[in-house]
């Protein structure tokens, strides 16, 4: 049963992602200029454009290049940038990489400090510790990337302390990750915006859960008070957390963008702005696609940890 | 005429703790630093069009002819570049002793094939514009080029003399980029670095001194700052002017200022209304105040302008300064049909630096003279699309003599006639400057064109802006140059790395 | 700029939710803390953003636009911005703007999600599956992705941004309204009117809608911190609000070069947005609260 809804839901999924291809592939031919365009700015001589036309197929109509770059897909070829003449895997394969970096050590460092910081909170119940937590995170969960992001500049790059680099650079030869600390900024601030959200539904559920007749149980059996905590409430608990996970994964990978332009980070985000600015059909839709992926996928599992987390929904009676 | 006078150092007085003294030093690689270049970067320097572009260009290749420091031009791997009587015949007489990177000497036949690569008529160079009324380009001896015109050129050892004319071997390609340049190619990632090593065969007398050069692509200037102050960075090409005091007063830096030909005009179309009446655009004229346009977009790092380029062709004419007149403005205006004022559309784009400011100070100032300004700021990709349609809207050219400037912007068959400016008096005067060799008779007919273009013009020129570099102190060799290209024109065959004493 | 998205099983925010009357909600509403906190903090912020356009020149002797020196000097009482413009009058003049397209924002992202969300629930069946898989396509494109490319196709115009903002809000508004109404439609007194052939339009308009009020109303204190949000990062990207137009995301990307040199420039602007975030979501949560829909986790 579990098994055909997953199934059902790839195939829509699949669907999904079919229609957002199709969607952005033909959104960037809307732009004015093209990629010939872009690259010769002021030297763009009717000659030299016709020229690069030629050598990237820009003259062939677009649905054949939408079936082209789609036959393309199939095989796993993500195509070819036509501002680069490049493989579109190879040139954002580095910036999906740098990318990843921030939101896996994001992740590492968020999930693991939401989960306690939400459990602490909701066996303090109503003392200061709570209303402090509840208070911060509320207010955090409020700010835009960008706000939080200055606010740390300010802090600990220009104006109070000058510890940590302001922006990211990348010399020649070296990866991102090589310099851990200018990593460390934009981390913070991924941290600061999911943790939030992670700690209060943590927080929510396990109050819930210590309600319950079975917690109430257990203690009245005389368990001890941590291996209630550990042993029955949560487990019960971390089923909504995990999507609530999921959903805050799923965001970073769109809201890493602002924050690396803040940090002037050479992740998807700065491929992405270059790509529109290019006019670069496949690398648009290469890096939307990548990001709707993502996306989806992340929801599925949020969706699969729901419906086994939920007895009641394991008969496939979803809605 | 303006000399390019230079403060090269004197803006740095604040920081005098160690000077670099002695002669050049032998060794070392020079990192730099600059904002721009995408995936588009090329090796071929006759197609180069970003400051990483032009960088690579200046380094890796030659030109027969060049320009100093004072824009003057001055031979190159020609020993000499001469006009006949009418200018329709020039002779360059090659120098004998260039070789090329990988050893092969450079005759008359690379020449020929570099001129034709530059004017192939499927695939023209930057250059072909500048070469518009060559019929055939011809070795006439081992090293001796003759250029046969249709038309008179007396300016044509001026427009070889531009970093994109590149010299290279018959059967150059670019993927194994030869030149005769000071710096060879090492390594080249678009949009991310580019490797330059020492030419062991290098012809020139001075330099390099440097065993390498890595040019490095940044994102943007706040990136550019940040690796120079903390050193990951030898010298930074192009500053915002408004953060160059606060450069200039760090004692491990400093700032070169260059007083340049460059300048960021607004560009009004004479073939529609309104600016198909002169006083109309007279009227727009009189509605800046350039000092202010230099205070608030230049951060006061320019000079004031009159309307006219090539402020250093020893040709410019010293008229009297136009300065903001509200009164007289909305008078034009009013007798040109418009006693109400008139709103208009200012297309623009980040092109360069201090364009979109220029364009919003603009606005403000225009608002005065009754001038509603409306600003449609587009992205570079679709500014270059709609590029010499705009009625109004802003250019930016760097540092060129008067002859080379009108022939690329300002006659009916120039490739960037961004104002459609088509005056009958304006096109007799210039050709007549074209086919006269006499310096003295055609600078009065260069004067008199700029009278034209002063009186009754389609640009508003109000500054000629400075190029701001800065470096840290331990880099030799930087000094004045007034291309408007940074670093001293990007001749970094004369740069070197020293001790602090 | 947030990309926000609701839990996909919204079970979370609406299971509570049931008819309710009004004034116990605002009365509940009304008795936190936080939510006066939020209602003071927001009225400062509007204060500044509606009165500070009329007193610019009073204040400060200059225009939002007008040229006081050179740029990033300490004249005035916070300094010139990247124009040599004077700061605190740019920043009393910069937040009208911003607020009123986050409002039109997150007003069209409700009238296009209370629509779909209803139609969806109540309609059912294969048009239920369609709206909602249209909304799944329109969740997994990024909102940054819309915004730029409608903003280089169309040009960075105030409709533009309100129609990107509102459009990337509609699905996330739509999934809230579709559950909420789904718990609605099966009580018993919409099968009444059903069986009394209410013509559909009425039914939605008359029995549903004030029935859900309550996600509704935090969705949309929700998202309207979300617009400000959204609507700020854009023109902090240079995509937004566009010069010469005075306004706190512009304000940001203008002066940030001189971050260590004139903070104020940013600061002001920063904290301005920030406050007017904070009030706003404080007051969403205060409904959340006041209508017994906890609201965590959502985005």
């Amino acid at each position: 049963m579990i098994g055909r809804t997953i199934g059902k839901r790839l195939a829509v999924s699949v669907v999904i992602l079919f229609v957002v291809s199709m969607l952005i592939f033909f959104a960037t031919l809307l732009l004015p200029g093209d990629p010939a365009q872009a690259i010769l700015g002021q030297q763009a001589t009717p000659e030299r454009i016709a020229a690069i036309h030629e050598q990237m197929n820009l003259d062939e109509p677009a649905w054949k290049r939408y079936l082209l770059w789609l036959a393309g897909i199939v095989h796993g070829d993500f195509g070819v940038s036509v501002a680069t003449a490049q493989p579109v895997a190879e040139l954002i394969g580095e910036r999906v990489g740098a990318s990843l970096v921030l939101m896996v050590s994001a992740a590492l460092i968020a999930v693991p400090a939401g989960i306690l910081i939400g459990i602490y909170s909701a066996l303090r119940r109503g003392r200061p510790a709570d209303s402090a937590i509840t208070g911060i995170s509320l207010v955090l969960a409020a700010l835009p990337e960008f706000v939080v992001g200055i606010a740390l500049v300010t802090l600990f790059s220009t104006t109070v302390f000058q510890v940590l680099p302001a922006v990211t650079m990348q010399p020649p030869g070296t990866k991102v990750w090589d310099f851990p600390e200018q990593l460390v900024l934009p981390v913070a601030v991924l941290v600061l915006v999911v943790t939030p959200y992670i700690a209060r539904m943590m927080r929510a559920t396990m109050l819930e859960v210590l309600d319950s007749g079975y917690v109430e149980m257990a203690r009245l059996k005389g368990v001890p008070e941590r291996q209630v905590i550990l042993r029955h409430a949560l487990p019960h608990a971390i089923g909504p957390v995990a999507q609530v996970i999921a959903i805050q994964l799923a965001w970073m990978a769109g809201g890493v963008v602002v924050v690396e332009f803040l940090f002037r980070y050479p992740g998807l985000g700065q491929a992405l702005i270059d790509a529109v600015k290019y006019r670069d059909v496949m690398v648009v839709v290469a890096i939307t696609l990548i990001i709707a992926t993502v996306y989806i996928a992340v929801n599925l599992i949020a969706d699969i940890i729901g419906i086994m987390a939920n007895p009641k929904l394991r008969t496939g009676g979803g809605e | 005429m303006l000399l390019a006078g230079c403060s090269g150092d004197s803006s740095v007085a604040a920081g005098t703790a160690s000077e670099l003294r002695g002669p050049p030093v032998k060794g070392g690689t020079l990192r730099v630093g600059f904002v721009g270049g995408g995936a588009a970067d090329t090796l071929d320097g006759a197609i180069a069009t970003n400051l990483g572009d032009l960088a690579r260009a200046i380094n890796m290749y030659d030109t027969l002819t060049t320009h100093d420091d004072d824009y003057h031009v001055q031979p190159m791997l020609a020993t000499s570049v001469t006009p006949n009587a009418d200018a329709s015949v020039w002779t360059a007489e090659l120098r004998t002793d260039v070789k090329f990177c990988d050893g092969r000497p450079m005759t008359a036949r690379d020449v020929v094939a570099s001129i034709e690569r530059i004017i192939d008529p499927t695939d023209p160079k930057n250059g072909a514009a500048g070469l518009a009324t060559l019929a055939e380009v011809v070795a006439t001896g081992e090293h001796t080029v003759e250029f046969r015109l249709r038309s008179p050129d007396s300016s044509l050892d001026d427009v070889l003399a531009k970093y994109d004319m590149t010299i290279v071997p018959t059967d150059f390609d670019v993927a194994n980029p030869i030149g005769t340049g000071p710096f060879m190619l090492d390594r080249f990632i678009p949009a991310q670095l580019t490797v330059l090593k020492a030419n062991p065969y290098y012809w020139g007398e001075e330099g390099p001194y440097l065993d390498s050069v890595e040019l490095l692509n940044f994102n943007d200037t706040d990136a550019l700052i940040n690796a120079l102050l903390s050193t990951q960075i030898d010298v930074a090409a192009q500053i915002p002017a408004a953060l160059s005091e606060v450069i200039a007063s760090d004692t491990r830096m400093r700032v070169l200022e260059c007083q340049t030909g460059v300048w960021l005009p607004f560009t009004m179309r004479c073939d529609v209304a309104p600016f198909d009446d002169e006083r109309v655009r007279q009227a727009f004229r009189l509605a800046v105040d350039r000092d202010q346009m230099i205070n608030q977009v230049l951060s006061g790092h320019g000079r004031v302008a009159n309307d006219m380029y090539a402020p250093l062709d020893p040709a410019y004419p010293d008229f009297p300064q136009r300065t903001q007149d509200i009164g007289q403005a909305k008078r034009l205006l009013a007798e040109a049909g418009y006693p109400d004022g008139l709103a208009i559309e200012l297309v623009t784009a980040p092109i360069q630096a201090g364009v979109v400011e220029a364009a919003q100070v603009f606005a403000e100032q225009a608002a005065q003279a009754g001038i509603t300004v409306t600003i449609n700021r587009m992205d570079l990709t679709s500014y270059w699309a709609g590029y010499l349609e705009y009625s109004f809207s802003q250019s930016f050219w760097y540092t060129r003599n008067f002859l080379p400037q009108a022939n690329n912007g300002s006659m009916p068959d120039s490739p960037f006639n961004e104002t459609h400016w088509d005056d009958e008096e304006f096109i007799q005067l210039v050709e007549q400057a074209r086919a006269t060799t006499d310096e003295p008779i055609r600078n009065q007919l260069i004067q008199d064109a700029q009278q034209i273009m002063y009186d009754r013009g389609s640009l508003i020129i109000w500054g000629f802006a400075d190029q701001l570099d800065a470096y840290q102190a331990y880099v030799g060799g930087l000094v004045p140059n007034a291309t408007g290209l940074p670093l001293s024109g990007f001749q970094l065959h004369r740069v070197w790395i020293g001790e602090l004493v | 700029m947030s990309d926000h998205q609701e839990p996909s099983s919204s079970s979370v925010l609406v299971e509570d939710a049931r008819p309710r009357r009004r004034y116990g909600t605002l009365a509940r509403f009304w008795s936190q803390r936080q939510a006066k906190v939020g209602v003071v903090l927001t009225v400062i912020v509007l204060l500044f953003a509606i009165f500070g356009p009329l007193l610019v020149p009073w204040a400060t002797g200059f225009t939002a636009t007008e040229f006081v020196g050179r740029p990033f000097q300490p004249d005035g009482l916070f300094g010139t911005d990247n124009l040599g413009r004077d700061i605190w009058s740019r920043f009393l003049a910069g937040g009208l703007r911003l607020i009123v397209y986050a409002v039109l924002a997150t007003a069209l992202g409700l009238v296009l999600g209370l629509g779909l969300g209803m139609l969806a629930a109540y309609l059912g069946g294969r048009l239920d599956s369609l709206i909602m898989r249209g909304n799944d396509v329109l969740l997994a494109i990024p909102q940054l992705v819309v915004a730029l490319l409608a903003v280089t196709v169309l040009g960075p115009k105030g409709w533009v941004l309100v129609t990107v903002i509102g459009i990337t809000h509609a699905p996330r508004i739509a999934r809230v309204v579709r559950s909420a109404t789904l718990d609605v439609i099966n009580e018993d007194y919409i099968r009444v009117a059903q069986m009394y052939a209410m013509p559909r339009r009425r039914i939605l308009m008359r029995e549903v809608m004030p029935n859900i009020t309550g996600p509704v109303a935090v969705e949309a204190g929700l998202r309207l911190t979300y617009s400000i949000g959204a609507i700020a990062s854009l023109s902090f990207l240079g995509l937004g609000i566009q010069p010469p137009a005075a306004d706190w995301g512009l304000m940001i990307n203008e002066n940030r070069i001189a971050l260590s040199l004139q903070p104020a420039g940013v600061l002001l602007p920063v904290t301005a947005i920030a406050v007017l975030t904070i009030g706003t979501n404080l007051i969403a949560d205060a409904i959340a609260q006041a209508s017994a829909n906890p609201n965590v986790g959502g985005r």
